[in-house]
């Protein structure tokens, strides 16, 4: 889910619904572009990767 | 009798995008084909309305700031949009209807600069569907 930037567009922090802005005729990519909506996911949990130590 | 309208708070949208602030100007035509309907035994042209073809023209002041008009155009040359013009903000009524032309095409980006002068860009959105919201 997007959210808002720019306050231009809503509430900063407020989500966007991009496929009911889609429906709308809204260009969300230029959205992106012009900084008005981020589309940054949350960061995964880095992957640990550690080997077991085999017990004997 | 005669009522002028002094429009003071117009609310332009551009690809959801508030842009009245930046704005100086809007046209929104809504124009239809006009088609040839004459024929033989008429003695006057009669027409009837073909496809629609709209556009709005719009300028702003150019600003390259974040959010403003340079970010909200620059990416929307050669793609469609939505732009939507109402002569008052509030909600859509009769009185405030809000004439919206969806999947509108914006061709080019003109900028001008001149000595001493507040940078503009006139711009024209052409094509797409015309809608007019009174509620």
């Amino acid at each position: 889910m997007a959210k808002i930037i720019s306050p231009r567009l809503g509430t900063p922090g407020d989500d966007f619904d991009e496929e009911a802005a889609l429906k709308a005729g809204i260009n969300v990519q230029a959205l992106i572009d012009g900084g008005f909506i981020s589309t940054s996911k949350a960061a995964k949990s880095a992957k640990t990767n550690s080997e077991q130590e085999e017990t004997r | 009798m005669a009522t002028s309208t002094i429009l003071s708070n117009p609310v332009v949208t551009v690809n959801s995008v508030d842009m009245s602030d930046q704005c100086t100007s809007a046209v929104f035509h809504v124009n239809y084909n006009q088609l040839t309907a004459t024929a033989f035994g008429d003695t006057d042209n009669k027409y009837v309305k073909g496809l629609g073809d709209h556009s709005v023209d719009l300028e702003f002041y150019m600003s390259f700031a974040a959010s403003e008009t340079w970010a909200t155009l620059k990416s929307l040359v050669g793609t469609t949009t939505t732009v939507i013009v109402q002569p008052s903000s509030g909600a859509a009524s009769a009185t405030n209807p809000k004439l919206t032309l969806t999947g509108t095409f914006l061709a080019e980006l003109p900028v001008n600069f001149a000595l001493g002068e507040l940078s503009t860009a006139t711009v024209t959105f052409t094509g797409g569907v015309y809608s007019e919201a009174t509620s």
